[in-house]
């Protein structure tokens, strides 16, 4: 491992462990997993869907309870938190970006932002000047009060992401982040994420199965297979 | 996030499903205009009977009485107890007793009860009524203050009468009353009663016509008596007067201690001759004593000083009466009237309540991938609870605007409605419903805390909504 980035890791995960029950059947979606993230960098979990890639990025999102194991957040320990603790940690801590977008489809670009911002606690009046500087940086300044509906994939894609940026977050999670886009949208937004990384040293989990995408950007890539990590990639050093 | 955002946030959901919000807000509206109507129908007959009970001025007096029968023991067969009652030396209703009454502090007027019946003759007319005596005094106070025609009479030794309508219209006469024209009914007219002016009847000569025992004819023969038809030892006594003045036709309301055909003043009609008894003691009091009255009415100069007043009378033995007593059973009554009217309304209400649960569950399901968005992006269960339970408050809040606008017009309409009805059968018109401020804001205080009440339930489930279930995508 890099012992480099060990020395700084914002995030830190050990032996987690993650099984649920699909009907009778117990299944063991992450299996002992263990890993650490630096600050600023930006890594990619590939694997088929089914390895439990998603399962293990709610768990860091906090949107999901590990059976077992720790998984430490700036020397915080996700596994140990309240349920309002760990709201507070997807509020300030974390932003996520998912494959559906997830906007909220009756509200514009700018509302979906400014809604982000108010479970922030940011003051109203501040909200808009915020929630329009953000989308700005993430290329959207014409789309403001256009809803999801009238929004392309890639353009509701940039909303997502600033709508994850909008607390500041010390990680940026990104669930198959082109998996609904078009190969030329999907380099669009891994530039943008790149960018991000790059520019802002936003701290990036991905997760996607397109692997020759995820190589042009990551700092390192883990291999998922069956909920266990069978290889680790290291592309090039967090500068 | 803040109270105000969730507020804001409630309210903008609702406007996203107008027709749905629309709908179970009307539900409450009709919750509360029920409510609001049944319970100021109460509230209006409360007011109504306590205003008329306070313009007849029956706050401010006490009737006393001697020993009363123990009506206890009767109720319980207990005959030694009702005959030790009877025996029991109370104090005489008697002149000292009026006086000592009347030196009490704070009392206004005391005299005592005097009613027997009498004969009235105007003219070739006359009617059987009942003659009560009061003193010039009362001309002070309601009704006596505000006679429609001539005046109360201003000395006790007056030899002036007051006459109730009826009685004038026993002896054939009617006042017309330019301001009120009524036409006689055809039973009247067919009897011979004629309208005439008040002038016309004000100073006429009235004969007041008492019974008495003539002792000459039972001296004359002493078995005679027993024959019925020729024999009674009555005679007829007949004093004159003229009449003063003509009284209000008395209303469910008026004071019954001042209801009778005929006033008169008090020292002119105690001479009256007449069966000289007033009290059933009196026929079997051997010692003959005349003196006692069957009861006094008093009246004190506030209303506060009624109990201090009516304590000390009792302290002197005798029993008292006041319509102060009276009101508290009157008040118990009217709560029960309240509640069962409220009860109706509150079902009703209730049934709206229902209708919010399903809206919101409704809604709920419909949202599950929107409150998993909130809760991903940070949103607290307090805070998604929150925003369920404003979006309740505020059909609640809504609701019960509109309703207080709906009961409001439902008992414009009835008002309208009963007062054409009793009007029409000669009543008078009554505001029936009365809305007091306290009911307005309880009302939609009430609406708010059953919708409040309702969103409970779907605001914990949104809050417990799974993200990831919620996030999956399909």
């Amino acid at each position: 491992m890099n012992t480099e980035d060990s020395l700084n890791p914002i995030l830190r995960i050990q032996k987690i462990v993650k099984n649920y029950h699909k009907g009778s059947i117990q299944v063991q979606a992450v299996q002992s997993i263990s890993f650490d993230v630096s600050k600023s960098e930006f890594i990619t979990i590939v694997g088929r869907s089914g390895s439990g890639k998603s399962t293990l990025l709610n768990l860091v999102g906090g949107l999901d309870r590990a059976t077992s194991g720790h998984l430490f957040v700036n020397n915080a320990d996700l596994t140990k938190m309240k349920r309002s603790e760990l709201a507070l940690h997807r509020r300030q801590t974390v932003g996520m970006i998912f494959q559906s977008f997830n906007l909220i489809p009756s509200r514009t670009a700018l509302e979906n932002i400014t809604l982000a911002l108010a479970f922030g606690g940011m003051k109203r009046r501040d909200r808009k000047q915020k929630a329009s500087e953000i989308l700005s940086r993430v290329g959207l300044e014409h789309r403001l009060d256009h809803k999801p509906g009238e929004l392309s994939g890639g353009e509701a894609q940039r909303v997502a992401i600033a709508r994850a940026l909008a607390n500041e977050p010390d990680i940026l999670l990104a669930d198959e982040p082109t998996g609904n886009l078009d190969s030329k949208t999907s380099i669009e937004i891994i530039q943008l994420l790149e960018k991000l990384n790059q520019k802002q040293h936003v701290t990036i989990l991905m997760v996607t199965h397109d692997e020759e995408l995820a190589k042009t950007v990551s700092h390192r890539i883990l291999h998922l297979f069956d909920g266990k990590i069978v290889h680790q990639q290291i592309l090039r050093r967090i500068s | 996030m803040r109270i105000d955002d969730q507020f804001l946030l409630g309210l903008a959901n609702l406007w996203r499903m107008k027709l749905r919000m629309i709908l179970t807000t009307l539900g409450v509206a009709i919750g509360i205009g029920a409510l609001v109507s049944m319970v100021s129908f109460g509230i209006g007959m409360q007011k109504n009977v306590t205003d008329a009970i306070r313009e007849n001025d029956l706050f401010t007096s006490l009737t006393v009485t001697g020993q009363e029968i123990d009506i206890q023991s009767a109720m319980q067969g207990n005959i030694e107890g009702v005959i030790e009652s009877f025996q029991a030396e109370a104090p005489l209703l008697n002149r000292d007793a009026l006086e000592k009454i009347q030196s009490l502090d704070g009392v206004e007027i005391a005299f005592p009860e005097i009613v027997f019946p009498v004969k009235v003759r105007m003219g070739n007319e006359e009617t059987q009524t009942t003659l009560r005596a009061l003193p010039a005094s009362m001309g002070q106070f309601k009704p006596f203050n505000e006679i429609p025609y001539g005046h109360f009479f201003a000395s006790d030794s007056a030899s002036l009468v007051l006459l109730n309508p009826s009685v004038l219209k026993e002896l054939k006469r009617v006042v017309k009353d330019p301001e009120n024209p009524v036409a006689l009914s055809w039973e009247d007219s067919a009897r011979g009663v004629r309208s005439v002016s008040a002038d016309s009847i004000l100073g006429k000569e009235i004969e007041i016509i008492t019974s008495v025992i003539d002792v000459s004819k039972i001296m004359q023969n002493p078995l005679n008596y027993l024959n019925t038809t020729t024999g009674r030892p009555f005679r007829e006594a007949v004093t004159p007067f003229r009449i003063g003045g003509l009284l209000k036709e008395p209303s469910e309301f008026s004071d019954s201690r001042f209801i009778s055909g005929v006033i008169a003043p008090i020292g002119r009609a105690e001479e009256i001759p007449q069966l000289g008894f007033t009290s059933v003691r009196d026929l079997f009091d051997p010692s003959g004593d005349t003196e006692g009255y069957g009861a006094f009415y008093v009246r004190v100069r506030r209303t506060q000083d009624l109990d201090r007043i009516q304590e000390k009378i009792e302290e002197m033995g005798y029993n008292t009466f006041s319509i102060m007593e009276q009101l508290d059973e009157i008040k118990k009554g009217f709560i029960i009237l309240d509640t069962a009217l409220g009860t109706i309304g509150i079902i009703a209400l209730f049934v709206a309540a229902l209708g919010i649960i399903n809206t919101m569950v409704m809604s709920i399901l419909e949202r599950t991938r929107e409150i998993g968005i909130m809760k991903a992006i940070g949103g607290s269960e307090n805070e998604i609870k929150g925003i369920f339970f404003f979006e309740a408050g505020a059909i609640g809040l809504i609701g019960g605007i509109f309703g207080l606008i709906l009961g409001w017009i439902v008992t414009r309409i009835a008002n309208v409605v009963a007062n054409y009805i009793v009007t029409q059968q000669g009543g008078p018109v009554v505001d029936y419903f009365y809305m007091p401020i306290w009911l307005l804001l309880g009302a939609i205080g009430f609406s708010i805390f059953v919708s409040l009440l309702a969103g409970l339930y779907p605001a914990m489930r949104a809050a417990r909504v799974d993200p990831v279930e919620a996030l999956r995508h399909d």
